[in-house]
C-alpha cells in the first residue's frame, strides 16, 4: 500500500477499471484514504453524468434537406434485379405455374438447340450456297461496272490482252479521271474568282 | 425491398448494403439512426445551433454521396462520425484564422467598416454563448465540455455519449490509441477541476 494520495492518472486508472499489478495498490490506498476515496466517487459521479448527457435533435426536416443533396444512384445490376423481380408472380401457385412453364420452355429450347448442333451439316451446306449466290452476283455487278466505263471492247481487252496491257489500260483510265477531275476544280475556281 | 419499419430492424451493414443498391428508404434510414448523434457531437464541437445542422448536413450529404466507397469491415457509424468530426474540427480551424482578424475585417477599407466588422464578430459570438449556455445546454458540465481543447472534446463526446471504446475512438478519429486514453484521461481531469467550484 502507498503512503500518499493518488495523482490523477492513477485516478483514471481505476476508473478505467484497468487490471494490473500497479492497480492493487492503488485501490488498498483508496480503501484505507477517506480524502482518495471521495476524490474516487467524485470522478465516478462525473462519468455517470457525462454517459447520461442527452443527444441534441436538429430541426424538423434535416432529413429532407440532407435528402435534397444526396444523388440517389441505382447500379445496373440493381436495377435489373429489381425489373426482373417485377415479373414473379405474387401468389405461390402462380410462381409454380410460372416456374413449370419456365422449366418446359428451357427443355424445349434446349432439345431445340442440340437438335441444330446435330443438323450442323445441314448448316454449313446452306451456309456455302448461300456464299456462292453472293460471290456470282457481285462478279456480275463488277462486270456490269467496268462494261459502262470502259465499253465491251476494253473489257475484252483488258480480259484477253496480258498483265502490262491491263496495267496501262488501268493507269490511264485513272489519269484520264484525274485530269477530268483537275481541270473541273480549275474551271470552278476561275469561274468564283470571275465573279 | 424491405418497409420502413423492417428497415428499422436491419442492423448497419444490411441498410448500407441496401443503399448502395440506390434505394432511397435506406439512406433515410441511415439519417434517421444517426442525426441525433451526430448533430449533438457537431453542436458540442461548435456550439452553434444552426451551424452545427449546416455542418451535421455537410457530414450527411458526404457520407452518403459515396457509400459506394464504404468498406464493410468497418462501422458505418465510426466512418459517420469520423467524417462529421473533421467537418466541425475544419470549421474550428478556418474559425481560428478568422479570429486573428476579430478586430475588423481585413477588407474593410475605412475606420467606421473596421469598426463595424469588427463589432458584429464579436456580437454574433456573444449571442450563440448566451443562446448556448442559458438555453441549450445550461448545465455546468455542458459549460465545462465547452471549454475544453477540440480534440479533447470530441474524444469525451465519443467516448461517453456515444459509448464508443478506446479503440473505437482510435479508428474514428485517426490517432494512436495511447494518445486516445490520454486525451480522454486529461480532458476528465480538467472537467473535475471545472467542476470543483460546484461542490464547494
Amino acid at each position: 500500500m502507498q503512503d500518499r494520495h493518488l495523482r490523477p492518472d492513477e485516478i483514471e486508472l481505476l476508473l478505467d477499471g484497468e487490471e494490473g499489478f500497479g492497480v492493487a495498490p492503488l485501490r488498498a490506498h483508496v480503501r484505507s484514504c477517506a480524502s482518495c476515496h471521495a476524490e474516487l466517487e467524485e470522478a465516478r459521479a462525473l462519468l455517470l453524468a457525462l454517459d447520461t448527457l442527452p443527444d441534441f435533435a436538429p430541426s424538423v426536416g434535416f432529413a429532407d434537406r440532407v435528402m435534397s443533396q444526396v444523388q440517389v444512384f441505382e447500379p445496373w445490376h440493381a436495377a435489373a434485379l429489381t425489373t426482373a423481380r417485377q415479373f414473379v408472380p405474387a401468389t405461390r401457385p402462380a410462381r409454380i405455374a410460372a416456374g413449370f412453364a419456365a422449366a418446359v420452355g428451357s427443355g424445349l429450347l434446349t432439345a431445340g438447340a442440340t437438335w441444330a448442333v446435330a443438323r450442323a451439316d445441314i448448316g454449313f451446306l446452306l451456309a456455302q450456297v448461300g456464299l456462292d449466290r453472293v460471290r456470282e452476283q457481285a462478279g456480275a455487278a463488277a462486270s456490269d461496272v467496268a462494261t459502262t466505263v470502259l465499253g465491251q471492247p476494253g473489257l475484252d481487252a483488258m480480259l484477253g490482252g496480258s498483265a502490262g496491257m491491263t496495267a496501262a489500260a488501268v493507269g490511264g483510265f485513272v489519269a484520264v479521271v484525274g485530269m477530268g477531275v483537275v481541270g473541273l476544280r480549275a474551271l470552278a475556281t476561275s469561274s468564283r474568282r470571275a465573279r | 425491398m424491405p418497409n420502413p419499419d423492417e428497415l428499422a430492424t436491419l442492423p448497419d451493414a444490411d441498410v448500407v448494403r441496401l443503399a448502395q443498391q440506390g434505394r432511397e428508404l435506406a439512406f433515410r434510414e441511415l439519417v434517421r439512426r444517426y442525426e441525433r448523434p451526430v448533430f449533438s457531437l457537431v453542436f458540442r464541437m461548435v456550439r452553434d445551433r444552426e451551424l452545427a445542422e449546416d455542418l451535421s448536413q455537410d457530414a450527411f450529404v458526404k457520407v452518403l454521396n459515396h457509400i459506394d466507397r464504404y468498406s464493410p469491415e468497418f462501422k458505418f457509424s465510426s466512418w459517420l462520425f469520423k467524417i462529421a468530426n473533421n467537418v466541425a474540427i475544419d470549421h474550428l480551424r478556418r474559425r481560428r484564422i478568422d479570429t486573428i482578424s476579430m478586430h475588423g475585417s481585413p477588407h474593410a477599407s475605412t475606420a467606421s467598416e473596421i469598426e463595424a466588422s469588427a463589432l458584429n464578430l464579436e456580437d454574433e459570438q456573444e449571442s450563440a454563448l448566451d443562446e448556448l449556455e442559458s438555453k441549450e445546454l445550461g448545465s455546468a458540465i455542458e459549460r465545462a465540455i465547452a471549454r475544453l481543447r477540440p480534440e479533447y472534446r470530441a474524444c469525451i463526446m465519443l467516448r461517453h455519449v456515444e459509448g464508443r471504446s478506446y479503440e473505437e475512438i482510435a479508428a474514428t478519429l485517426d490517432l494512436p490509441l495511447g494518445t486516445v486514453k490520454t486525451y480522454i484521461h486529461r480532458a476528465r481531469h480538467e472537467l473535475r477541476k471545472a467542476l470543483e467550484p460546484l461542490r464547494e
